[in-house]
Formats: structure tokens, sequence, C-alpha cells
């Protein structure tokens, strides 16, 4: 060994050095170092886990919100058609009720003009009938002097058959 | 106050007596003066009347014939009367 230049005691050095020194890296660096590599890989495992977590917890958040939106959409659907039909009953009704209204009037409109009518003919019949006399009693009046009023008053109890009413006061 | 009974029973007889001649007793309305012959053609188709103590009145509102009045009935011969009747007449005619 001495041949090709090596000293056995500065390589026993060494070599105690290396041993020595990678003990020490080994102890002081290298293990707390992976020591805080395994910790970061955890963290960011547990990081990454949450992460998942979250992500899931996100999508089955969404996924309800969807279902619950199908769901108020269905249950509106249903609401929507029973108030349309409700509707469509409420406006039947109301438009039979409006016919029955408008025929209700349309009676009693009739007959309001039945009686007006009827009204109106009576007081025309009553003036016509009110003045024909009037002025054929004022004829009789102005046309008839003393003899011929004598001459009917003759004739009447003349040809008075005992068939008249008599009237009871 | 006290009323005599006999004199409120004279009262009464009374008043019924004149009650009773009012009640019989003839009123001729007419336009104009009834003559004697009218008057007996009268009394003669009305015999069942008590023509005794008839009255005779003037009246132009009847314009011609006449209205027997006894008591509470009335027998209207007159145009007046006539002239009404045709107005009932008419009022019922529809």
């Amino acid at each position: 060994m001495e041949n090709l230049g090596i000293d056995g005691k500065l390589l026993l050095a060494q070599m105690i050095n290396f041993v020595l020194f990678f003990i020490l890296v080994k102890q002081f660096i290298v293990k707390p170092f992976t020591s805080f590599l395994n910790q970061e890989r955890k963290n960011e495992e547990e990081k990454n886990r949450m992460l998942e977590k979250l992500k899931r917890s996100e999508e089955a958040g969404i996924e309800a919100e969807v279902k619950m939106k199908e769901k108020m959409k269905k249950e509106f659907d249903v609401l929507f058609v029973q108030a349309k039909k409700e509707a469509q009953g409420m406006k039947a009704d109301l438009i039979k009720q409006a016919e029955a209204d408008a025929l209700e009037i349309k009676a009693k409109n009739s007959k309001l003009l039945e009686e007006e009518k009827n009204l109106l003919y009576r007081e025309v019949k009553d003036k016509i009938i009110k003045t024909s006399l009037m002025i054929v009693e004022n004829t009789l009046k102005d046309s008839l002097d003393e003899s011929s009023r004598k001459k009917v008053t003759g004739a009447i109890i003349k040809n008075y058959q005992g068939r008249l009413k008599i009237y009871e006061n | 106050m006290k009323i005599n009974p006999k004199l409120k029973q004279d009262l009464k007889s009374f008043l019924m007596e004149k009650i009773q001649k009012e009640q019989n007793r003839v009123l001729v309305l007419s336009a104009d003066k009834l003559d004697i012959d009218e008057r007996k053609l009268l009394e003669k188709k009305f015999s069942d009347l008590n023509w005794k103590d008839s009255v005779y009145q003037i009246d132009k509102s009847v314009i011609a014939g006449i209205i027997i009045k006894v008591g509470s009935k009335t027998i209207d011969l007159s145009l007046t009367g006539s002239l009404s009747k045709l107005s009932n007449t008419l009022y019922e005619i529809d």
C-alpha cells in the first residue's frame, strides 16, 4: 500500500473521519431534514385530503342544490297545474255567475220596462178617457138647451124598464 | 150628570123615527124642474118607493135625466151616470 502511495493511518483516519462525518450528518442533518420532509409530505397529503373532502362536500352541496331545485320545480309544476285548474274552475264559476247575473238584470229590466210600458199605457188611457168624457160632457152641457134636456129626461123616464142597477152608498 | 131614562127613551125613539123617515124619503135630482106628468110617470115606474115625503131638487151636474136617492140607495138615470158607466167600461177594456 505504501508503494501505491496510500498512507494506511491517514486512510484510517479519513475513514474514521468519514464514519464520524456520516454519523453526525445522519444524526443531525439527514434525520431532521427527513423528518421535516415527512412532515411536509404528511401536511401536503392532509391538505390534499382536506381539499378532496371539501371538493366532495361542495359537489354534494351542488348535487343537493340541483336535487332541491328539481324537487322545487316538480312541486312548483304540481302547484302550478293545481292552481291553473282552480283558476279555470273559478273562471268558469265567475262566468256562470256573471251570466246568471246578466240574465237576472235582463229579466229585471224587461219587467221594469213592461211595468213602465203598462204604467204609461194606463196613464195615456186615463188621460184619453178623462179628456174624451170632459169633451162629451161639456159638449152636452153646451149643446143641450132646456127643452132638449127635458126631452131626454122624459125619454129616459118613459123608456125605463126597471133593469137598472141600484147603488148602495 | 144623570139623564132621565124616560127622556132618554123618548129622544131615542124620536131619533129612530127621524132616521127611518130619512131612510125612506125619496130624493129626485134633475137638471130641470120635472112637470106633473113626469112626476106621475116616475111614481108609477117606481111604485115600490114611498113617494109621500119625496123631494125634488135641481142639480145642473146631472146634465139630463134623473138621479133617485132613497136612504143609502141610488138609482142613476142621468147622462152623467151614463158617462160615468161608459168611463168605467172604457177603463175595464184592455
